[in-house]
Formats: structure tokens, C-alpha cells, sequence
């Protein structure tokens, strides 16, 4: 992992003191909320329905025991004893005092976290891939790449003002677990022929009001040009972006209004114009980076484990490895995804008790690492095959062993309408009310890959759009209505799902996925997952369905 | 109907007003059946030392009490519904019964004039 240094530990400290100093004067009265509420922005601080919300920044996804064991004592010491990782893979406390974030900023910083650039027009934190490092997948380690644009990106001046808020993912595997076409940026890592590494570079993805599947605008970039690259599209981005019109102002509508191909001919002009050396990463500093993300001593095993072989006389067991375990690149190792989603829980919610648990699992079987994904579950990406059944009989112990990863019940949920003030409907219930219809595993695992999204309005931080299910909650009339798409797709083959026609009442929406997963059952042939059918068939007859029982 | 509310600066908690103090639950808001003397109380009210955001809400009457009209106003008198022991609700009460029970009030968005998009 890396580690700060000097500057980095610097930084964060004059950064938590400065806020201190704002939240005392504004306490004072000194300031106005007009003029304070930029500033707690800025430091990840959002006034919501019941209370302030932190959202703590964790880079890239990748956390440390001592980080995560932070996090839990934070939502014990100045929260209700839990936090909720979100979609950006952060993590929100949703019931925090003004007063005690400054104490709450400084324990960040003594773990080597913040909560800067969670808010605001700025560049927000780096999604990547949860299994890097860990999968023989990639064909480089994208959290050398994050962690670059990382620091490039920390309070860059000349981009903390952008039109709107901006993401980037970085992947380099063939199977995109960062939707990075869904984002301002989206980064594909490449071996040229040569053996040289670049990046596919997407511009102009995003969810939200007007959804995009970003376009390519550059094939082959040489991977020590990506920070004077990235500058160039800021650059074009920060001058032509609609800073006029919020609804227009990211990057995508810009993207889609010249063209990609207009848009990557400014961009190129932009970037041959550029004193590049001056800005990308010299080859010493990228290595020195690289350096943090070696692999971490595993230990040379043989390829089967007879005790994992073994636990697998254990039903219960054997389906937890169908479904939450992965092929990890050093022999005798296995990547563990943890399920932040048993049926009847909020998704994403984990309480300070069950973080902790997670923590010394990690401190004793996973070398010390913990990932978020973007889809609201975490991961052991380093566990010995031998020691999978301890990690899985301690999950079990605290609730968190359900084997029911990218399956019906595996849904992302925002906050919605329990918390976001933005929200027209709530998402946590609706959920909730899904997972548990399907919460028998065995059928679960006979309906296959299904990937419910939801969100509580059309800022569609549930990425709804993408959802092979997609459920947004609008409000129609004052009423909360669900309208649902189908299709959608954050993978590699990234689509926008299409609408299924009129929005549903609240009631009316478990029992159209129902609904929908029989149609699927009925429809599908060998091997299709849900996707797969949808794509043969079309709407129609899932359409079909649905309203037959509406009448 | 109308009532005052808030969260107050501190803590970020949910508040009502009722004759110059604010007050922690719903049952306690006062109710301006005048929207003239609302929009009176609302400017008196603001003091930015102690809350922030105030604003009207539409309130109606419920079976044996009162209730906000939104949705979103009444997640906001009660706490989120995730998590019964958080928030307001988690106290019980009788006003808190009301709202929990007030599926009979017409839904209408209680706050006007919001931008709903996110910083
Ligand atoms: S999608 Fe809307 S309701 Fe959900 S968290 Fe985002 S802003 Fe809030």
C-alpha cells in the first residue's frame, strides 16, 4: 500500500487545522453558512435529513487493518456505530455533529486518510479495480496509475474549480469492475505489441441526469504521458465545460455536443501545445510509487489446498465459494469478497463491531489489506486457500458470510430518501424488500448474475442506469414512484438500460421484480444470465408481464 | 397548515419551532394556520448561530393529530426508516405514532424552490 510521506502527512494536518479554525469561527458566527458551507464541502461535510454526513475518502478502494479498525472506531465514538459504503467506494457517517469533525478529520489523519475532494467541482477519488494486485487478470497494477493521479490531483490548483465534479477510473483487466465508461475518465490500461504500456482513454461517460457510455478518444496513449494527457482533457474540459448551466456542466455534455472526435482534436491540440516533460511523472518518481505496491510476501504454496478441498463437504461453505471466492494470480491464494448485503440489511452498511472483525481478518489472513468495491461490498483480496474456511466461519459469526455475490439479492442501493436531501424516494427499503423475497440462496443461484441498482432520484449515485435492473425513485405528484430500466451495464460491454414504461407505485415494485426474474426463467436458454435474454428478447415481453398484472 | 423547521448548526438535529424556542419533535411545533404569519415567524426565527436552513413545511390534519404533508418531511420527523431505533421515532410518542400512521395525507413536495441536484 502506499504510505504518506513528509508532504503528504503536512498537507493533511495544515488541512484538518485549517478547518478547524473554520468550524470555531463559524460556530462563533463568525462566518456566515454562505460562506461556510463551500468549505465544509470541501472537507466532505454535507448537511442532510437528520444530521451532517462525512464521506470519508478511501483512495482507490484500498484500505489497511489499522484504517479500517479507524473507520469502526469512528462510527462508534461519533456516529450510531456503523458507516455505509457508497458506490465511490467511500465511506459515509451519516449522523455526525458539526462540533466533532474536526476531532473526527484529525484521527483520519493519524491513519493517513481525509475527507478532501469528496465534494465539489473538483477531481474526485480515483476508482479502480478492487482486486488489483491480486488477479492474473491485469496486465499492470492500476493502483500505481491511481495513486499517481492521486497525488497529480490533490488540491491541483488549476482544477479545483472545474465546471462540475470529476472522476476517473483506472483498470487494466479485460473485466471492468470500475464501470470506468461510466465516468469522466475511464482509463483501460494496454500492452502495445511491443510490450509497451499505455492506456485506452474514455472521456465523456457518466450517469445522472443524462446518461452516456463514454466514447473512446484514444486508443494508445504511452502510459508516462497520462498526467500531461489528463491535463490536456481538464484543460479543453475547464474552458469549454457550461459552467452556465448546471444541468449541462459535466463533462459529458461537452463530450456529446462537439463529438468525440472534435473533442479529441482539441485535446491533442491542447496536448502538443503542452510543455509535457513539465508535467508528466519522471521515470524515478513513477518508480518510487510503484515501489509501495510490490507484491506483499506471499509465501510460495502449492496450487490446491487439501483443507480447502476438504470444507467444501460443507454445503454452506462449498456455495460461499462458488459465489464470493476468486482466482487469485499466486498459487495457493484466494481473493475473498465479503457481502455487504444480507437479505433484510441496508447494502453497504457495516457497523463498527463487524468493520473491526473484518480489520483482524485482514491483520491475519489477507496481508493487512481490505478493498471497497463500487458495489458496496468489501474484499480479503490475499487469503491463503488453507485459511479460507477460518475467514469463512468468522464472517459467519458476524453476520456477513452470505454467498450472494452479483446475484439477485446483491443489490446497490444509495441512501435515498431515509437520509439524502436530495432525494424523491426511498431506495434502503425497497432493497431491503427485494433482497428478502430472494433471500433463499438456492434460488438465488438459480437465477444467476442479476444486478439490481437503485437510486433515490436521478443523480443516480445507485448507478440505476447501469443495472441489468435499474429502479429510480421519482416523485410523481408528491408520491414516490419507481420507474425501471432494463439492459444496463457497468462491464466492459457498458450500455444505458432502457425504460419499461410508466413508473410504479412503492407497493407495486417487489413484486415486478418477481415479475420480471419469472419472465427471465421462462425466456432463457442454456447458460444465459439475465442480461443475456434481455438482449435476445427485448423488452417486449418482460413489458408484457409487468403490466398484464398492473391492469 | 403551517410549520417552522430547521437543523441546528451544531449537530445537524432536526427542529421545530414553536413561539421563539426550538423544539426537538413535531409534536412540539407550533402551527400557523395563517401562511402570512408563517413567513413572519420564519424570518424572525433565523438565527445563524443556532440553526440552519429553516423553512416552511406543509402540515395537515392526521387521524388524532397532525403531520407533515411531504414524505420527506415526515422521514425527517421520524428518522430513517432502516434503522427504527435512530431519529426521532426511536423515542415513540404519540405524535410519533401519528406521523407513522398518517398514510391517508396527501403527498405533496413540502419544499419549494430546492435545487435538487448534488455538490
Ligand atoms: S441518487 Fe439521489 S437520493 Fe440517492 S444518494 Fe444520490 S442524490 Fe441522494
Amino acid at each position: 500500500m502506499y504510505r504518506y510521506d513528509a508532504i503528504d502527512r503536512a498537507f493533511v494536518q495544515d488541512r484538518t487545522a485549517e478547518f478547524a479554525g473554520q468550524v470555531v469561527r463559524r460556530l462563533a458566527g463568525e462566518i456566515t453558512e454562505d460562506q461556510f458551507k463551500p468549505l465544509r464541502l470541501m472537507n466532505g461535510l454535507y448537511l442532510q435529513l437528520h444530521a451532517y454526513m462525512l464521506r470519508v475518502s478511501v483512495p482507490y478502494g484500498t484500505l489497511s487493518s489499522v484504517q479500517l479498525k479507524k473507520l469502526a472506531h469512528i462510527a462508534r465514538t461519533y456516529d450510531k456505530g456503523y458507516g455505509h459504503f457508497t458506490t465511490r467506494q467511500n465511506i459515509q457517517f451519516h449522523w455526525i455533529k458539526l462540533a466533532d469533525t474536526p476531532a473526527i478529520l484529525g484521527e483520519l489523519a493519524m491513519v493517513e486518510m481525509h475527507a478532501l475532494q469528496t465534494s465539489g467541482n473538483c477531481i474526485r477519488n480515483i476508482t479502480s479495480d478492487p482486486r488489483a494486485g491480486a488477479t492474473a487478470e491485469e496486465i499492470d497494477d492500476p493502483r500505481v496509475w491511481s495513486e499517481l493521479i492521486r497525488q497529480w490531483s490533490a488540491i491541483h490548483p488549476e482544477f479545483s474549480f472545474l465546471p462540475r465534479k470529476f472522476k476517473i477510473a483506472v483498470t487494466a483487466a479485460p473485466q471492468d469492475r470500475t464501470a470506468a465508461k461510466l465516468h469522466d475518465i475511464g482509463l483501460l490500461l494496454r500492452r502495445a505489441r511491443d510490450g509497451s504500456l499505455g492506456f485506452e482513454v474514455i472521456a465523456g461517460g457518466g450517469m445522472g441526469r443524462t446518461p452516456y457510455v463514454g466514447p473512446t478518444i484514444r486508443e494508445f496513449l504511452p502510459a508516462h504521458h497520462l498526467l500531461s494527457y489528463l491535463e490536456a482533457i481538464l484543460r479543453v474540459y475547464n474552458r469549454h465545460g457550461r459552467r452556465d448551466n448546471i444541468y449541462k456542466a459535466r463533462i459529458k455534455i461537452l463530450v456529446a455536443q462537439l463529438g468525440a472526435e472534435e473533442f479529441a482534436r482539441q485535446v491533442e491540440a491542447e496536448w502538443e501545445a503542452m510543455d509535457r516533460p513539465s508535467v508528466d511523472a519522471p521515470d524515478t518518481e513513477l518508480a518510487r510509487i510503484r515501489g509501495f505496491f510490490n507484491p506483499p510476501g506471499f509465501a510460495v504454496l502449492p496450487p490446491k489446498s487439501e483443507v480447502f478441498e476438504g470444507a467444501k463437504a460443507d454445503p454452506a461453505f462449498a456455495r460461499f465459494v462458488r459465489n464470493n471466492v476468486h482466482a487469485h494470480k499466486q498459487p495457493g491464494y484466494a481473493i475473498v469478497d465479503i457481502s455487504l448485503k444480507a437479505p433484510g440489511e441496508t447494502p453497504g452498511d457495516a457497523t463498527a463491531d463487524q468493520m473491526d472483525a473484518i480489520a483482524d481478518l485482514a491483520e491475519r489472513f489477507s496481508l493487512d489489506e481490505i478493498r471497497v468495491t463500487h458495489e458496496q461490498n468489501l474484499v480479503l483480496p490475499h487469503v491463503r486457500l488453507d485459511d479460507v474456511p477460518a475467514v469463512f466461519a468468522t464472517l459467519k459469526a458476524i453476520g456477513l458470510s452470505t454467498p450472494n455475490i452479483n446475484l439477485v439479492s446483491d443489490i446497490i442501493a444509495c441512501p435515498g430518501l431515509d437520509y439524502c436531501a436530495l432525494a424523491n424516494a426511498r431506495a434502503i427499503p425497497v432493497a431491503q424488500d427485494i433482497a428478502t423475497r430472494f433471500a433463499d440462496p438456492e434460488r438465488a443461484e438459480l437465477i444467476g448474475e442479476l444486478k439490481i441498482k437503485i437510486s433515490g432520484c436521478i443523480n443516480a449515485c445507485g448507478h440505476h442506469h447501469v443495472g441489468h435492473i435499474g429502479i429510480l425513485g421519482v416523485d410523481k405528484k408528491g408520491e414516490e414512484f419507481y420507474q425501471f430500466t432494463l439492459g444496463g451495464s457497468a462491464a466492459e460491454d457498458a450500455e444505458v438500460g432502457k425504460i419499461l414504461g410508466p413508473g410504479l407505485p412503492a407497493n407495486r415494485v417487489g413484486d415486478a421484480v418477481e415479475t420480471l426474474v419469472d419472465v427471465y426463467l421462462r425466456e432463457r436458454k442454456d447458460g444465459e444470465r439475465f442480461l443475456d435474454t434481455y438482449r435476445r428478447t427485448g423488452l417486449t415481453p418482460f413489458k408484457e408481464a409487468v403490466y398484464a398484472e398492473a391492469h | 397548515m403551517k410549520a417552522l423547521t430547521a437543523n441546528t448548526l451544531r449537530e445537524g438535529e432536526v427542529v421545530f419551532w414553536n413561539k421563539g424556542a426550538w423544539k426537538l419533535r413535531f409534536g412540539e411545533a407550533e402551527l400557523f394556520e395563517d401562511d402570512a404569519v408563517a413567513e413572519a415567524a420564519a424570518l424572525a426565527a433565523v438565527n445563524p448561530t443556532q440553526i440552519v436552513e429553516p423553512y416552511l413545511i406543509d402540515v395537515e390534519a392526521a387521524e388524532d393529530g397532525f403531520a407533515p404533508v411531504a414524505f420527506r418531511e415526515r422521514v425527517r420527523a421520524l428518522g430513517p426508516q432502516n434503522h427504527p431505533q435512530h431519529g426521532k421515532q426511536a423515542e415513540g410518542g404519540h405524535d410519533i405514532e401519528v406521523i407513522q400512521h398518517a398514510h391517508g395525507v396527501a403527498r405533496s413536495a413540502g419544499r419549494h424552490n430546492l435545487i435538487k441536484l448534488k455538490k
